[in-house]
């Protein structure tokens, strides 16, 4: 993430503009190092804290609660407490019910989200390095639109690519998702910023004297040089093409195609005639939330170094 | 497309660029998808295929899977589709529109007109389907005839009654009611012992449709090409004010329906009835399985006291999709699972409603779940009620619209007083101008 | 003007190549989309045969009628204002306590740090549909922990009634997206030199006068993208609302712009009328947040010299 879009907008990010990020960077928590703050302060701090995070916490709480119930229970016990656990016994059932159907789209999920941010990364980092390193007529042109493409809410095109597809035989296919899933405009915007200040223009030079091609300057200099910033592009992407529901919705008919969420919310819908339903939902959202929020838990440091140098090299 | 063409001898930049624009140009004017309507070839003797049926009918696997063991070569795959809120029809309109509907799917009677106009079903005449026309009650076959063409296999009816929890009616000394004034009697008598006795579901269309279908309404007529629409008539009025008493008077809820809260209510005896249709037994057998044996059946309450009037909510064909490949074998796939005894047989086991055919079953196999009805033969009573349907009401086009507009003006109406008088001449005007807007005649009535 | 060397004109076509993917696909899925939305908004369909229903059916020219429609609509007018509303109240609310746990969170002793950042963050792993199903079950009468807890203490509450859903939706996005924001906000704060907070500490500022003079004008630019993302993102607002309306009797199907658009385009299954609700929505996100961009960038550039 960088330091917003008013200041960077202009800049015209000339590769000369400060090689060495890195200078500014600080890392752990124990920065400042001054006098602590009396006790009273840090009592209140972490009380604050320590209430906020009952919010976020409290709803995470319940979901594991209940993932262990069945579904008569869910109704008919405590929500914040268990009753009759059976952890195993209902991983067991999400897992196998209508031929193991949830493994499937959990599959599909990882599929759109992974291969979706790989390539959508890679084109960002190429486009964003072409922005960033070359001058050539219609530059600020063509990053203005891409920059008007952010602003584009995704579900207001969803719509009309939806109708474009069907038009063109590709709805209802892997494609119809994975096609808009690979095109970041704020992935290009990033990778320009953080090129255009990491990527020096004398390095550029000497390896051209060397004889290297442009593309090879790109794959062994470029790519190496703008790794952080990848990664926060493939995470933000990552994340936001797992989180996007309208996309898949108005896409996919076919539930073998449908990612893990859309999957849960036709289980959902049709648990009032089928009542186990409601207890594989909620097993079946508990299972799909955990290898993201471990992904979160154990990335965020790296994200956060990502977002971080993004910001100073704006 | 790879980063490396870059490095080719040399495009020129604004061909490339210009191409792409095209390109993406030429996909923005296709605007008229490929229409192809040679007739499908269907299957070659001996070729193995499959067909696809999406349906969220309770258990309708067993009967398929029945078909599949007796009729290897046309495998028959179900697709269960959530029926929340329409979502089943926005998925069947967004198939057809992407070019791949399933080759079957379960189509309730008020819906098979929306269907139409797009051209999303086959006219089943053409493979023969004229010659089961016996086999059907007659008022659920014609649901489905516009013109001459026939569009879907009849599957079931819902004729509606009162399920209740008799064992609180007696404790609380309430007789089951036998008109809608009784009924608005018991309604207090109920909340006095602290429960409710229904509530008004603002979304439910399907249900509120069946209650003016009962009160004598027709909301839909022909003339010429011209449909009119009546939603505003006498008889739905005198339903909207009945309801809308109700809920003044905060005497019923005002929650969805078949839907978590409601489910526990049901649960917990904090509802105590239920204006429910045939196919009701199964949700509240599945849904309240430890109330068993304490809920009996009803009629439905009447306007005139000792009347016979009634009503379906809902009720179901079997259609064919316009894309299918192998028409004839759907056909006899669609007639199989709704005529054959064994199908039937499995169906009613699960819960389908009430049969659309004649034969094949005794209404006596239709108390599947006697024992939680107290061993009670509520299948008469449904029976009963579906001989005192008025038969000539009929379905107009985009009946998921105007569900959707009725939802959306009870949910004003009930959130900030408005009257529901004053909704149903709101969704009126809007829906004729719906209609309009589809490219249909319409008017008001 | 100078000719190009050959250097340059080496360099725009290798421009040209590295540009080309990106472009041609982002014309496909961005340009090309609403180039068709708008083709379809202006066109209707007219039916033939007997009632419309069988027959054949043509596409003909609609002006703006279908504009015309789509604003007279008062379920999707009221949708737009219920949206703007929304944003009026969450998006500030969501971002000052994005900033309060952040500034908090560089206030703490180190070693809880790391848990804290950390379970505030968690729920951005939680897409919003299942964290609305989620929440679902928390706002439902009769099966809610919570609800059950408000009863017992005497306070009675309707998470879905129609003056709460509005803020139970609200409630929802901000569980999700504060420890995103929070992250950025931080990523922020630690690009800030230290050498600044040591001399305002010297100068004998207290820890409140430091986050209020100096930490809060450093991270403006991340408060305004942190903002604009949210402004988009509500205007987006779907998820939520679709899976809480058969819960609540106070979700309409216009509850949200998107939601109406969905609903005429799969329910009423009426695309022209979709598209122009899908133009009209793109058309005020982008006034929106241009608008909001401009405005902000204005009072940065006479607030602050730089």
């Amino acid at each position: 993430m960088t330091t917003g879009l008013t200041e960077d907008a202009p800049a015209d990010g000339t590769p000369e503009a400060d090689p060495r990020p890195q200078k500014n960077r600080r890392r752990g928590t124990g920065r400042g190092a001054g006098p602590r703050p009396p006790l009273r302060y840090r009592i209140i701090t972490v009380s604050l804290l320590a209430v906020a995070a009952l919010y976020f916490l409290t709803p995470v709480y319940w979901l594991a609660v209940s993932a262990t119930k069945s579904s008569s229970d869910l109704f008919g016990t405590f929500g914040f407490w268990f009753h009759d656990p059976r952890p195993l016994d209902r991983l067991r059932q999400v897992l196998t019910h209508d031929d193991g159907i949830y493994v499937r789209w959990f599959l599909n999920s990882l599929l759109y989200a992974g291969v979706g941010a790989l390539v959508a990364t890679l084109l960002s980092a190429a486009a964003g390095y072409a922005l960033a390193v070359y001058r050539f007529p219609g530059r600020e042109a063509v990053f203005n639109v891409v920059l008007a493409g952010v602003l584009i809410p995704g579900t207001a095109l969803a719509l009309p690519l939806y109708l474009l597809f069907s038009e063109l035989g590709l709805a209802n296919t892997y494609a119809a998702v994975l096609i808009p899933s690979v095109v970041s405009p704020f992935g290009v915007y990033l990778c320009r910023i953080y090129a255009a200040a990491a990527v020096p223009g004398s390095l550029l030079e000497a390896a051209r004297i060397d004889g290297a091609g442009e593309t090879r300057i790109f794959t062994t200099l470029g790519l190496r040089l703008m790794t952080p910033a990848l990664v926060t592009v493939f995470l933000f992407q990552f994340v936001h093409i797992w989180n996007n529901f309208f996309l898949p919705l108005v896409m996919l008919s076919d539930s073998d195609l449908y990612p893990v969420q859309l999957g849960l919310t036709s289980w959902q819908g049709y648990a009032d005639r089928q009542p186990e339903l409601y207890q594989y939902t909620v097993g079946g959202a508990l299972l799909s939330v955990l290898p993201l929020m471990v992904l979160m838990g154990v990335l965020q440091r790296y994200w956060r170094t990502g977002l971080t140098e993004g910001s100073v090299k704006a | 497309m790879s980063a490396s063409d870059a490095q080719g001898p040399g495009t020129p930049r604004r061909a490339v660029l210009g191409g792409a624009a095209a390109v993406a140009a030429g996909f923005a004017l296709t605007g008229c998808g490929s229409d192809d309507d040679g007739e499908p070839e269907g299957r070659k003797k001996g070729e193995k295929i499959t067909l696809t049926f999406w349906s969220w009918v309770p258990g309708i696997d067993k009967p398929v899977a029945l078909w599949n063991r007796r009729h290897p070569e046309v495998r028959v795959e179900v697709e269960k589709v959530s029926a929340v809120d329409g979502a089943q029809y926005a998925k069947m309109h967004a198939a057809i529109k992407a070019g791949k509907p399933p080759d079957l799917g379960q189509i309730e009677y008020p819906v098979v007109p929306s269907f139409l106009i797009d051209n999303g079903l086959l006219d089943l005449t053409r493979y023969g389907v004229a010659a089961h026309k016996d086999r059907f009650i007659g008022w659920q076959w014609q649901q489905s005839v516009f013109g001459k063409a026939v569009y879907a296999v009849p599957q079931a009816s819902g004729p509606m009654g009162l399920f209740l929890r008799r064992d609180l009616f007696d404790k609380w000394a309430i007789e089951p009611p036998a008109t809608w004034d009784d009924y608005a009697e018991a309604a207090e008598a109920v909340r006095r012992r602290g429960a409710w006795i229904e509530t008004f579901s603002a979304t439910n269309g399907n249900r509120f449709a069946g209650l003016a279908w009962q009160a004598g309404a027709r909301w839909f007529r022909t003339e010429g090409d011209t449909w009119v629409v009546s939603l505003d008539d006498e008889p739905t009025r005198k339903v909207a004010d009945y309801w809308d008493d109700l809920v003044r008077q905060k005497l019923i809820k005002t929650i969805p329906d078949r839907q978590n809260a409601w489910y526990k209510d049901i649960q917990t005896g904090a509802m105590a009835s239920w204006l429910g249709a045939s196919w009701g037994d199964a949700l509240l057998v599945g849904n309240a399985p430890r109330t068993a044996g304490k809920w009996r059946v009803a009629p439905m309450p009447q306007w005139e006291k000792g009347g016979h009037a009634h009503a379906n909510w809902g009720g179901s064909t079997t259609a064919v999709f316009a894309g299918t490949r192998y028409p004839k074998d759907a056909l006899e796939f669609a007639i199989w699972l709704n005529t054959d005894p064994d199908s039937i047989a499995l169906l009613i086991e699960n819960g389908y409603g009430t049969p659309g055919a004649k034969k094949g079953y005794a209404t006596s196999d239709l108390d599947v779940h006697k024992d939680f009805f107290g061993g009670q033969t509520y299948s008469r009573v449904f029976a009963e009620a579906s001989r005192g349907v008025d038969t000539s009401w009929r379905w107009g086009p985009a009946t998921d619209t105007l569900y959707q507009r009725l939802g959306d003006a009870f949910t004003a109406a009930v959130g900030n007083g408005g009257s529901f008088r004053s909704a149903l001449a709101k969704v009126q005007g809007e829906t004729v101008w719906d209609l309009k807007e589809k490219g249909l005649k319409a008017e008001a009535g | 003007m100078k000719r190009p060397t050959r250097t340059e004109i080496r360099g725009a076509r290798a421009a040209a190549g590295f540009l080309l993917p990106f472009l041609a696909l982002f014309l496909f899925c961005f340009i090309a989309p609403i180039g068709y939305a708008l083709y379809e908004s202006v066109l209707k369909t007219e039916r033939t045969g007997a009632l419309g229903l069988g027959g054949e059916t043509r596409e003909v020219w609609a002006g703006f009628s279908n504009y015309a429609h789509a604003l007279e609509d008062d379920r999707f007018t009221t949708g737009f204002g219920r949206v703007l509303l929304f944003g009026a109240v969450q998006i500030p609310l969501m971002i000052a306590f994005a900033t309060a746990l952040a500034l908090l969170l560089e206030a703490a002793s180190a070693r809880w740090v790391g848990f804290f950042r950390t379970a505030f963050f968690l729920p951005y792993g939680v897409p919003g549909v299942i964290a609305s199903i989620l929440w679902g079950f928390l706002y439902v009468p009769g099966i809610s922990p919570l609800v059950e807890l408000a009863d017992a203490a005497g306070w009675e509450v309707d998470f879905l009634g129609r003056s709460a859903v509005l803020w139970s939706i609200a409630n929802i996005v901000t569980w999700q997206f504060t420890g995103y924001n929070m992250l950025v906000l931080i990523a922020q704060l630690k690009a800030v030199p230290g050498e600044l907070y040591e001399a305002a500490r010297i100068d004998g500022a207290s820890a409140w006068q430091v986050a209020r003079h100096i930490k809060l004008p450093l991270i403006r630019p991340a408060l305004v993208l942190t903002t604009v993302f949210s402004l988009i993102g509500t205007l987006q607002l779907f998820a939520e609302p679709k899976v809480l309306k058969p819960l609540s009797n106070s979700i309409d199907s216009g509850y949200t712009p998107n939601l109406a658009a969905y609903n005429e385009a799969f329910t009423s299954n009426n695309q022209h009328i979709a598209a122009a609700e899908a133009v009209l929505l793109a058309l005020v996100a982008c006034v929106l947040s241009f608008g909001f961009l401009r405005l902000v960038g204005q009072r940065g550039r006479d607030g602050e010299d730089r």
